[in-house]
């Protein structure tokens, strides 16, 4: 096991979204996650991330709650969600090395360009992100997610905006991880763009997360 | 150097918005340039006018920064990409702090000539104690103006809860600040008022241990 979300709960004013959801991601899992709008995906991801603290239950990674090693958890973690989580002002590439320096990344230049040119997106390294179209943006939100060549890997919605060669560039590096040991958790509505490379499939409902 | 870093991205992000930093510019000369017609044309103690002017336009020329500062990290969500790298949230803090300080410095080195016309106050063997004052005054008001600005953020009235914040919480600093301003260029030294260093240099200490213990939970707790 490297991730375990034991009865998860949170609400937001009176409104319930997770009642007790769990969920466990072992080495070379990939789970794809499913759920109505609204059903608290990415809630759930976000907690999982440690970007969000649940109200009851725990997450814990190698056994170790994360609230209590938060900074160690981030560092074996990638997260790519909705929003960008990309400073627009900069390039790809400055983008990138940024956040990889931050993460202590030993030669983070060299791994944002790798990153970029595994996308396709070399010859747009130095091109400002604010004239990027949808699709070549999330191609620059998951490299920022794979900088840390993360042991756990949360995508939430990863396939939105790619075409085709951006779904095969991705399947490969999921991939990739799999066969390293990572695990990888893929949230989406879409299955069919993820059905060469996930294990298993769940469904969140009624904050509940059940095999689908 | 994580804090070197996150300066320099800071920085960066200033330099290429031209916007912003042609409302500060604007938006601080216009300040000094309103005040000295208001003071003018014949002044009754130039240095004390001068003084309280040049620190009421950084003063309000600091909360645009600190604002713009924190709406760097807002945008497209990029403060979860920074929390997400583990970065040490202090270093972070420093960085932020670093970027404004040498904004504010920009702000401070463009209004210095500015008053001295506007004012005709100053000389120049009291040119490099001033900037010693300019440097204390600027590192507490960015310390205790970063943490607040990273408390009031997402909030929709985030400027005035800033400017409630700080202006309170500064008032020794920014009267120090005032007087030694003022002794410098009244009198050509700060001996008459030199206790207000002490208190100054308390100021900024005390801000950036406040954000050492403080930070990382404002951090976390901005979602």
């Amino acid at each position: 096991m490297i991730l375990r979300a034991d009865a998860v709960r949170k609400r937001f004013d009176d409104r319930t979204v997770l009642a007790g959801a769990s969920l466990t991601l072992s080495p070379g899992d990939v789970v794809f996650l499913s759920g109505a709008n609204g059903s608290g995906k990415t809630t759930f991801a976000r907690i999982l991330a440690t970007l969000l603290p649940p109200d009851d239950g725990e997450v814990l990674l190698d056994d170790e709650p994360v609230g209590e090693h938060r900074r160690a958890a981030r560092r074996a973690i990638g997260f790519a969600t909705h929003q960008p989580l990309l400073y627009p002002g900069l390039t790809p590439a400055e983008n990138l090395e940024f956040f990889g320096r931050l993460a202590g990344i030993a030669g983070a230049a060299a791994t944002a360009s790798a990153l970029l040119e595994r996308f396709g997106l070399s010859a747009f390294a130095h091109a400002p992100l604010a004239t990027f179209s949808r699709g070549m943006l999330q191609r620059v939100v998951l490299s920022r997610a794979l900088l840390n060549n993360p042991r756990v890997l949360i995508l939430d919605e990863p396939y939105a905006g790619l075409d085709t060669e951006g779904v095969s560039a991705l399947n490969a590096i999921i991939g990739e991880c799999r066969a390293r040991g990572a695990a990888t958790l893929l949230i989406g509505h879409d299955r069919d763009r993820a059905a060469g490379v996930t294990t298993r499939a769940a469904r969140l409902e009624r904050g509940r997360i059940e095999a689908a | 150097m994580t804090f070197l870093e996150v300066a320099r991205k800071d920085l960066m992000l200033y330099v290429r918005d031209a916007r912003f930093l042609a409302t500060l510019g604007l938006f601080s000369a216009a300040l000094v340039l309103i005040l000295s017609v208001a003071f003018g044309p014949i002044f009754r103690d130039p240095a004390h006018e001068a003084a309280a002017t040049i620190w009421a336009a950084l003063f309000f020329a600091g909360v645009l920064g600190l604002s713009r500062s924190q709406d760097l990290e807002g945008e497209a969500g990029a403060s979860d990409a920074l929390r997400l790298t583990g970065a040490d949230p202090f270093a972070i803090y420093l960085g932020k702090t670093l970027a404004n300080v040498l904004l504010l410095a920009a702000v401070f080195l463009i209004l210095l000539p500015l008053t001295s016309v506007f004012f005709d106050v100053g000389s120049l063997p009291a040119l490099p104690t001033l900037l010693c004052v300019g440097g204390l005054a600027l590192v507490g008001y960015s310390g205790w103006g970063t943490l607040f600005a990273a408390l009031a953020r997402g909030l929709q009235a985030r400027e005035l809860l800033l400017s409630v914040l700080l202006f309170p919480s500064l008032v020794p600093l920014w009267i120090g600040a005032v007087k030694l301003t003022h002794a410098l260029w009244d009198g050509g030294t700060i001996e008459p008022v030199r206790d207000w260093i002490k208190v100054m240099v308390v100021m900024d200490v005390l801000g950036l241990a406040l954000a050492a213990w403080l930070y990382e939970s404002i951090q976390e707790a901005a979602e």
